[in-house]
C-alpha cells in the first residue's frame, strides 16, 4: 500500500518507548542475559524482583519444553500458588505432558497408572472428555508416533503448552500476558486490513508484515 | 416325497422352483439344533451325508464358545473365506471380545497388551481403538461419568459373538440362525397380506393350511338404523377415540351420537343453530369439541359433553364451505366462498387469511397432524400447504377432483374423481400414486369415501346407487357391496377403534350402523331391508 511519507515523519517517537517495547518483549520471553545487556546500555531500570521472577519463569518453561511437566508444576506452585488451582485447563495440559513423556519412554504401566490417578478426575467434566480420549488413544499403539494422535508428541505441542503457562504466570503476577511488541504488531495488522477493505482495495493482498518492514 | 429333478451333486434341486437339496437339508439341521434336538440333527447329517458345517467351522465355533481366542484366529484363516476385509473384521471382533473379557476379569495390563499388540496393528476402525483405550481407564466396575465408557463394558456372551460372526461371514460358511423359521414367517406375512378379508388381530395362523379369513370379518350387516335426522344426511364421522359419531344433515342440524361398549349407538346431543344445511363436521384433536359448517354460512364450535354452542365464526357475508382444526386445537381454519382460507383463534379473532386461489367453492379442507393444510386449489389439483415454510406440494389428476379424505395416520390421501374412480396417493415424503378403486356410482353429488378396518386395510365408499362399496386396499379388489339404504349413500365412516363397525349416511334420511354378520338365530330385531337398486 502506498504510504504518505508526510504522515510518518510527523510523529515523534520517544527513545524510552522504543526501549521499553524491546524490554517487555525480552522479559516476556525470559531472555535474561539480553535483558541485562540492554539495561546496562540504556540505563533503564528494572526492579530486581522482576529479574528474579523472570529467572524462575525461565526454569519453569524450560522444564515444560523438555517434557518434564512434574518439575514445571512444582515450581509453578512455588512461584504462583493457586495459579494451577484456578486454571484447570492448564493443569490438565501439563499433566498430560507428563503422560506423553511416559508414553514416549514406553513406560506403559506407569503411564496407565498415572492416567488413572491424575487424569481420570478430569473426566467428570464434559469439556475434558474428548481431550482425555485423545491422550488415552496413544496407549493403544506400540509406536505412538505412527498413531492418529501423533501431534500430541510433538515439540510444537509442548511449545503451545509452555506459551499458555507463560501467559498465565504473567497474568497471575499482574503483568501483561502479551508483550507490547506483540500487541503493536497485532494492532497494526488489523488496522491495515480494515483500512484497505474500507478503501475498497483488493483484499487479496492481505497485510504482510514482512513486506511492510522491507519497504 | 420330493423327486430330485436334477442330480448334480451340490446343485441337486428338489422342487420345481429351484430349491437346492443341500441348502434345504442344512437349514432343517439348523432348525433341529435351534430347537435343541442335537441328536436328531447329528443323525440327519449322518444319514444325508450333508454336513451342517464344515469340520473347520465346527472346530472354530467350539473355540469361540470356549474362549480359545488364539486358536480361533488360526482356524479363522483356514475356513476358506476369500474376502480379506471380512477376515480382518472377524479378527477385530474376536480380539475385542478377548479385550472385554480381560477387562472384566480385571486383567487390565493384559487387556492393554491385547489392544497394543493385536488389535491396533490390524489398522482398521481407529475410532473404535480410541474408544477401547478410554475403556481401559474406566473398567466396568468403576463407571466414570463423562468418559465414553458410560456404555456397558460388560463383555457380551460368547454366543452373541458367534451371531455377530455369522452375520459377517458369507451364508454358505455359517447358516444364519433360525433361517427356516424366518422363511416360514415370511410365508405367513405374505398370506396375511393377500388375505382380502383380514380384519382383526386375532387371526389363527396355522402352518397347516393357508390363511384365509372369511367374509364374515367385514361389517356387512345392518345392526342399527338411526332415523333421527329430518332430511338428507350429508356427512358423518367417528371421533378418533371411536366413542362418538357426529352426523350433519340438510335439516340444518348436526347430531352427536354416543357409542357404548357393546357398540350400540344412541343420540347424545342435537346441535341446533345453523340456518342452512350443515355440510360437514370436524372433530377437535382431543375429541372434546366439534366444528360444524353451515353450507356457505357460518362455522359453529360445540362442546361435546354439554352440547352447547361455544362460538360462532364468520367473515361478514362471505360464507364458509369447509372447516378444520390446527393440530394443537388452538386455531380454526375454514375455506370460504371467495376461495380464500381463513384462520381464527378459538375466541373468533381473525389471525390470518390465505388469499388467492386456495380453495374451490365446493371443497374439502383437512389439516395434518404436523400442521399442513390440504385443500383442492384447482379443478384437478390438490395442494398441501406448509404454512410455516410457505412450501406447497401438489397432487395433479387428469380428471376433476370431487372430494378427498385424509387417512387417520396422515400418510395417505384418497381422492374421489368425477369419472367415478377413487385414487389412493401416498403423501408422506415423495408424493406418489398408489392404486385406484372402481365400482361405485357417483355422477351428481359429492359422495365420500374413507379408510378403515384393521390397520386401515380397507377402503369404503358411499355411492349414488344406495350401496356401500368396500375394497381391499392392498389389492384394489372390490370385496363387498352392502345394500339396505333407499337413497344415495353420501358418506361413510369406519370406527377407528373398532374394525367391525361402519356407519353410513344417506339421502333416505337415515344413518345405518353396520357390524359383523352373525349367524345368530337368537336375534329378534327385525331390520327392514330395502333392495338398493334405483
Amino acid at each position: 500500500m502506498d504510504v504518505d511519507p508526510r504522515q510518518y515523519e510527523n510523529i515523534t517517537i520517544n527513545d524510552n518507548d522504543s526501549h521499553n517495547i524491546v524490554l517487555s518483549y525480552l522479559i516476556h520471553g525470559c531472555f535474561k542475559d539480553t535483558v541485562e545487556s540492554l539495561v546496562a546500555s540504556t540505563g533503564l531500570k528494572v526492579p530486581a524482583v522482576q529479574l528474579e521472577d523472570m529467572e524462575k519463569r525461565k526454569r519453569i518453561l524450560h522444564f515444560a519444553l523438555e517434557g518434564n511437566a512434574l518439575d514445571a508444576i512444582a515450581l509453578t506452585e512455588h512461584v504462583s500458588p493457586d495459579l494451577l488451582e484456578n486454571n484447570k485447563d492448564l493443569l490438565f495440559d501439563l499433566l498430560s505432558l507428563h503422560f506423553v513423556e511416559l508414553i514416549c519412554s514406553r513406560k506403559c504401566t506407569e503411564a496407565l497408572e498415572f492416567a488413572q490417578a491424575k487424569l481420570t478426575p478430569f473426566g467428570k467434566v464434559q469439556k475434558y472428555v474428548e481431550k482425555l480420549e485423545d491422550f488415552m488413544a496413544l496407549l493403544a499403539y506400540e509406536e505412538p508416533e505412527k498413531s492418529p494422535m501423533f501431534h500430541l508428541l510433538s515439540f510444537e505441542y509442548r511449545q503451545h503448552v509452555a506459551d499458555s503457562l507463560n501467559r498465565a504466570i504473567l497474568a497471575h503476577a499482574n503483568m501483561p500476558s502479551y508483550s507490547a511488541l506483540e500487541k503493536l504488531i497485532r494492532q497494526a495488522t488489523v488496522v491495515r486490513q480494515c483500512l484497505s477493505e474500507e478503501l475498497g482495495k483488493d483484499v487479496q493482498s492481505a497485510f504482510s508484515l514482512k513486506e511492510f518492514l522491507k519497504s | 416325497m420330493a423327486r430330485p429333478l436334477a442330480s448334480q451333486g451340490d446343485d441337486e434341486v428338489i422342487s420345481s422352483k429351484g430349491v437346492k437339496k443341500v441348502e434345504f437339508v442344512r437349514i432343517i439341521a439348523e432348525a433341529l439344533y435351534s430347537l435343541g434336538y442335537s441328536k436328531t440333527g447329528a443323525y440327519l447329517e449322518e444319514e444325508s451325508g450333508i454336513p451342517f458345517h464344515s469340520s473347520v467351522v465346527t472346530v472354530f465355533i467350539q473355540q469361540i464358545l470356549d474362549g480359545s481366542w488364539d486358536e480361533s484366529l488360526a482356524s479363522l484363516h483356514k475356513i476358506g473365506i476369500v474376502d480379506e476385509t471380512i477376515i480382518k473384521l472377524a479378527c477385530f471382533i474376536i480380539l475385542q471380545q478377548k479385550f472385554f473379557e480381560l477387562l472384566d476379569g480385571e486383567k487390565v495390563m493384559d487387556a492393554l497388551k491385547t489392544l497394543r499388540t493385536e488389535i491396533a496393528p490390524l489398522s482398521i476402525n481407529n475410532f473404535r481403538v480410541r474408544e477401547l483405550s478410554s475403556l481401559i481407564l474406566s473398567p466396568s466396575h468403576r463407571v466414570i461419568d463423562g468418559i465414553s465408557g458410560q456404555e456397558m463394558v460388560k463383555p457380551k456372551p460368547r454366543s452373541e459373538l458367534l451371531e455377530d460372526l455369522q452375520k459377517l461371514f458369507p451364508p454358505t460358511v455359517m447358516i444364519p440362525e433360525k433361517r427356516l423359521l424366518q422363511l416360514v414367517e415370511q410365508a405367513l406375512d405374505l398370506q396375511r397380506d393377500t388375505c382380502l378379508f383380514h380384519n382383526s388381530l386375532v387371526g389363527e395362523t396355522s402352518l397347516l393350511t393357508d390363511h384365509r379369513c372369511g367374509r364374515d370379518n367385514i361389517p356387512s350387516e345392518t345392526v342399527q338404523i338411526l332415523p333421527d335426522h329430518h332430511d338428507e344426511v350429508w356427512y358423518l364421522q367417528y371421533s378418533k377415540n371411536g366413542k362418538y359419531l357426529a352426523s350433519s344433515s340438510s335439516d340444518h342440524s348436526a347430531i352427536i351420537w354416543e357409542v357404548n361398549l357393546e357398540g350400540r349407538v344412541s343420540l347424545k346431543h342435537r346441535l341446533i343453530g345453523h340456518q342452512k344445511p350443515v355440510s360437514c363436521v370436524s372433530w377437535s384433536p382431543g375429541d372434546d369439541q366439534i366444528l360444524t359448517c353451515g353450507a356457505e354460512e357460518v362455522i359453529r364450535r360445540w362442546d361435546i359433553s354439554s352440547g352447547e354452542c361455544l362460538q360462532v365464526y364468520e367473515k361478514g357475508l362471505i360464507g364458509s364451505i369447509s372447516c378444520s382444526w390446527s393440530p394443537d386445537g388452538k386455531w380454526i381454519f375454514s375455506g370460504l366462498t371467495d376461495k380464500s382460507i381463513m384462520m381464527w383463534d378459538l375466541d373468533g379473532k381473525e389471525m390470518d387469511c390465505l388469499k388467492g386461489q386456495k380453495t374451490l367453492r365446493i371443497s374439502d379442507l383437512q389439516t395434518t397432524s404436523d400442521g399442513k393444510l390440504i385443500t383442492i386449489c384447482k379443478e384437478n389439483m390438490i395442494v398441501i400447504l406448509d404454512r410455516e415454510s410457505g412450501t406447497e406440494r401438489c397432487i395433479k389428476e387428469d380428471q376433476m377432483i370431487v372430494s378427498f379424505t385424509l387417512s387417520w395416520d396422515n400418510k395417505f390421501l384418497l381422492v374421489s374423481l368425477v369419472n367415478e374412480e377413487l385414487h389412493l396417493w401416498s403423501i408422506q415424503g415423495h408424493i406418489r400414486f398408489v392404486s385406484k378403486y372402481r365400482g361405485h356410482r357417483r355422477s351428481r353429488f359429492i359422495v365420500r369415501a374413507c379408510f378403515g378396518g384393521f390397520q386401515q386395510a380397507f377402503i369404503a365408499s358411499g355411492s349414488e346407487d344406495s350401496q356401500i362399496y368396500i375394497w381391499h386396499r392392498g389389492s384394489g379388489e372390490l370385496i363387498e357391496t352392502l345394500g339396505g339404504h333407499s337413497g344415495a349413500v353420501n358418506c361413510v365412516s369406519w370406527n377407528p377403534t373398532n374394525p367391525h363397525m361402519l356407519a353410513s349416511a344417506s339421502d333416505d334420511r337415515t344413518i345405518r350402523i353396520w357390524g359383523l354378520n352373525h349367524v345368530d338365530t337368537k336375534s329378534n330385531s327385525c331390520i327392514p331391508h330395502c333392495n338398493g337398486a334405483n
